[in-house]
């Protein structure tokens, strides 16, 4: 056997293994790793259906998304980002599914093309052993004692952080957003990048807050034992819906459904509280505040939507690339 | 002998061949997607329509500045910091020497993403630093010079080694003549050893300047939060942050291509135009020079550059995942196996990304290493057409940072008109690590080949055997000995591999390097530290067994 026989059967053999796998889902999903890695096995136990999970952040999963266009792998997307899912509905890449399990979700989370998986709030992380007090108000963080003191998700590349922009775009007027960004960026807060780039700096304790921070992923840290709090500010603040659909490109449109079903379904939905997010339906017991508790700003998202780039560009314009 | 020539024509054709798809496919697409811009839609429309915006963009500038700037600053340092210590280690008698080889081989075995993310545990504000004395680094750590410092440390290796091996090659013949001429040991250095160890000491600088312009994980972890971006963070960002911008990617692609080839061929040049030095020699015996009262000095400085290099940052790999939560410190009460435990556990697939990447990695060092013996053979002895050809492209991947390649790959095989879906399966790791890492086993055979007598060959033909049983019976173990170290670098740096694993691996693999990157991203940097520990002290260990093995074996053969 030559070299070349070797390496022709080397190759082949791996492509067989993947095309073997033909029948499963893949499923392209924005954080928790943890719950997405459950929801799948409990998913392949329950129906025998194999699922490739791609995790990332939005950002990286909508690029991928992206970069295979022309030959799309992907058949379920759960995002980060609610805007997301209405814009690739308006593209007509979505496969229309009505889950009888979305019953009990509030009609604001759920359309004909997607559904609420559950739905995390935008809040300040606080680390307990830090020299400042804890933050009350977006606006603290503004103030010379926190100088030096706090991070921020990139909007760029955190759907949730988008989303409280324009939340504050919206309640405190885009002089007065724009203003409290310029006054955080003359306090020195850093903006490292996506949700949990902001975090880590924060529990070690280089820095002290976190504004607008994801709040299940310091939820779930609180739990573990880490010395940090999360605060919802008095002035409101906004939540992002983790929005989930299936693409029209699917070859395997009843498994898919069927895996929609299984996140909606009464198993999936105590998965969903067990990572410290809401779950979408309300008749499902949340190990944390829900809707109800927190003070919310209630807006037009869509409009911002379009905006996206205006809104990002006057961020970067501020935050924007130093040296 | 005329039906060899006919085989030997049919090898060289398929290792051509497979070259090309290898290394030739994904730079042809990256060229193609920089002038199509909507190749990655399926359409040739509006040729060149990207090139000059992008060219154009202020930041660009930005980018390439900053990329060079950094690269300067860590070629600087790594001078700086390694032939100090590299002509000690060749020319006096430093106390443990055989000791400090194998130390400064270790930073080679620390991926950089994890040393960056141990240097920012350490020194940033209330990180273990301060914890320990009280004073931090933090605005040091996330500056230009603190990214450079933390780069140095991870590639001055490079340049100790190259220094003090050349030093010991030239330091021994030459110097001696010019002893023996009644030269003073101070007056033969810098007369002679010194000037003569110039291209090698040049070639190693700018293999460092190469290596760092490429380099990802520590501009990506530090340079975020200092501001400080590069032409590769660029590439990352155009490539995996929505809205993309594949065709600006595929721009920046090229340029850094440009680059890295440009200091290459600069390399390449320096280390052949003097051919008559003969730095590949065996160091023979040596007489070094008696440090007296500076010995102990040397000796501390060594232990200092080890210290810092090596020491620090493991330990702060160490600590964080020994520590039950980060906000907890450093005190015995936070002191927890529970990130092993959930590792072992196999929480988010830990096991199976351990196991990937070791596959993988074997893999890759399995195929370069067939590759490599062969290209490099085909390279040097055979009288065929072509084998220029064939030597420019299997060390075309030097000059294709990983991060290049990946893009390739995806813009190549990620198309509807392949027979079989290569796309969104490991084999697209095994391409990428197989195409970065062919150089090294490539230019161990070729050099070993260089050496090997053709009488070698010609007797296994007089006794009647064709040309694969030669080259298996007779060639491959006279260059096994080569041929295995080479392999063994593959193995280390594919198993480690990040940039490429991050935007090739299909939906539901996980890698060693995706893992850990993927538990700092979740907000879970314990279990992240847990597996880096796992992996470093592994491969290490796995090397040292393998070497020790492959040595005893060998000796005993040769």
């Amino acid at each position: 056997m030559n070299t070349k026989q070797l390496l022709a059967s080397a190759v082949l053999s791996i492509t067989l293994a993947a095309s073997a796998q033909a029948q499963s889902l893949t499923v392209y999903s924005a954080g928790p790793e943890s719950l997405i890695n459950h929801l799948a096995q409990d998913f392949t136990a329950q129906s025998g259906i194999a699922v490739n999970v791609f995790q990332g952040t939005t950002g990286q999963v909508m690029a991928r998304l992206e970069a295979e266009q022309a030959n799309p792998i992907a058949d379920i997307l759960i995002s980060a980002s609610w805007d997301s899912a209405i814009a690739l509905k308006a593209r007509g890449d979505l496969l229309e599914h009505v889950s009888p399990n979305a019953v009990q979700v509030p009609e604001y989370l759920k359309d004909t093309h997607y559904v609420a998986q559950g739905v995390s709030a935008l809040a300040m992380v606080w680390n307990k052993n830090s020299q400042v007090d804890m933050p009350k108000d977006w606006s603290d963080l503004a103030q010379p004692a926190y100088n030096n003191e706090v991070t921020m998700p990139d909007p760029a590349q955190s759907g949730a952080a988008f989303q409280l922009l324009t939340g504050l775009l919206a309640s405190q007027g885009e002089d007065a957003t724009w203003s409290l960004m310029q006054q955080l960026k003359d306090n020195n807060m850093i903006v490292p990048g996506p949700n949990a780039r902001a975090l880590n700096p924060v529990l070690q304790g280089a820095k002290s807050v976190v504004f607008g921070a994801v709040d299940y992923i310091s939820l779930g840290q609180q739990a573990d034992g880490e010395a940090i709090e999360v605060v919802f500010p008095e002035s409101g603040t906004v939540i992002a819906p983790r929005p989930m659909m299936i693409f029209k490109s699917t070859k395997s449109p009843d498994q898919a459904k069927a895996f929609i079903d299984f996140v909606l379904s009464d198993a999936g939905q105590e998965r969903v509280a067990q990572s410290y997010l809401m779950p979408a339906r309300t008749d499902i017991p949340a190990l944390r505040p829900t809707l109800t508790e927190l003070n919310l700003i209630q807006y037009d998202e869509a409009q911002y939507e379009t905006r996206r780039e205006d809104i990002l560009q006057s961020f970067r314009a501020i935050f924007g690339q130093s040296n | 002998m005329r039906l060899s020539a006919y085989t030997m024509q049919g090898v060289m054709l398929a290792t051509a061949g497979i070259l090309l798809l290898l290394v030739g496919l994904p730079l042809i697409y990256i060229v193609l997607q920089a002038i199509f811009p909507d190749l990655s839609r399926g359409s040739w429309a509006q040729p060149f329509s990207v090139f000059m915006p992008t060219l154009k963009d202020p930041e660009l500038a930005h980018l390439l500045g900053n990329t060079l700037k950094l690269g300067l600053a860590v070629v600087l340092g790594s001078a700086l910091l390694a032939i100090p210590l590299g002509a000690l280690r060749a020319l006096a008698k430093v106390p443990g020497a055989a000791i400090w080889d194998v130390v400064f081989l270790v930073p080679f075995l620390i991926p950089p993403y994890i040393a960056a993310l141990a240097w920012m545990m350490s020194l940033q504000n209330r990180g273990y630093l301060q914890q320990l004395l009280g004073f931090n680094a933090d605005a040091f750590l996330f500056s230009f010079w603190g990214i450079a410092f933390v780069m140095v440390l991870n590639v001055f290796p490079v340049v100790y080694f190259a220094i003090s091996r050349t030093l010991m090659a030239v330091g021994g013949r030459y110097a001696s003549v010019g002893r023996v001429c009644g030269a003073g040991p101070w007056r033969s250095f810098f007369r002679i050893s010194l000037p003569l160890s110039i291209p090698g000491m040049a070639a190693s600088l700018l293999l460092v300047f190469v290596l760092t312009i490429e380099e990802f994980g520590t501009p990506a972890t530090l340079g975020a939060q200092s501001g400080y971006f590069v032409l590769v963070t660029g590439i990352h960002e155009r490539f995996s942050d929505w809205p993309l911008d594949i065709p600006g990617a595929s721009v920046l692609s090229l340029l850094l291509v440009i680059l890295a080839m440009a200091a290459f061929y600069f390399q390449h040049w320096l280390v052949t135009r003097r051919s008559y030095i003969s730095v590949t020699g065996k160091p023979s015996a040596i007489e070094q020079i008696e440090l007296g009262r500076l010995k102990w000095p040397v000796f501390m400085l060594f232990m200092l550059v080890a210290f810092i290099s090596v020491a620090v940052p493991i330990l702060a790999v160490l600590a964080t995942a020994l520590s039950s939560t980060l906000s907890g410190g450093l005190s015995w009460s936070n002191l927890s196996l529970r990130h092993f435990e959930a590792l072992f556990d196999n929480r988010a697939g830990a096991l199976q990304a351990l196991s990937t990447s070791l596959g993988l990695a074997t893999g890759a060092a399995l195929l370069t290493g067939i590759l490599g013996a062969l290209i490099g053979y085909l390279v040097v002895r055979a009288q065929v057409k072509g084998h220029k050809l064939l030597d420019f492209l299997s060390l075309l991947p030097n000059a294709m940072p990983g991060i290049v390649i990946a893009v390739g790959l995806i813009l190549a095989w990620n198309q509807t008109h392949w027979p079989i879906q290569v796309y969104n399966t490991s084999a697209m790791l095994l391409l990428a690590y197989t195409c970065l890492l062919l150089p090294y086993p490539v230019r161990y055979a070729s050099a070993s080949f260089r050496q090997m007598s053709e009488n070698l060959e010609a007797a296994a033909r007089v006794c009647g055997a064709g040309f694969i049983q030669m080259f298996i019976r007779v060639l491959l173990p006279a260059l096994s000995p080569a041929l295995i170290v080479a392999m063994l670098l593959v193995f280390a740096i594919a198993s480690r591999e990040l940039v490429a694993s991050l935007m090739v691996a299909p939906a539901g693999l996980t890698t060693v390097s995706t893992f850990v990157f993927g538990q700092f991203e979740q907000g879970s940097p314990g279990l992240g530290m847990a597996m880096s520990v796992v992996a470093i002290f592994s491969t290490t260990f796995l090397l040292l067994v393998l070497t020790l093995l492959g040595r005893r074996r060998l000796s005993g053969e040769y």
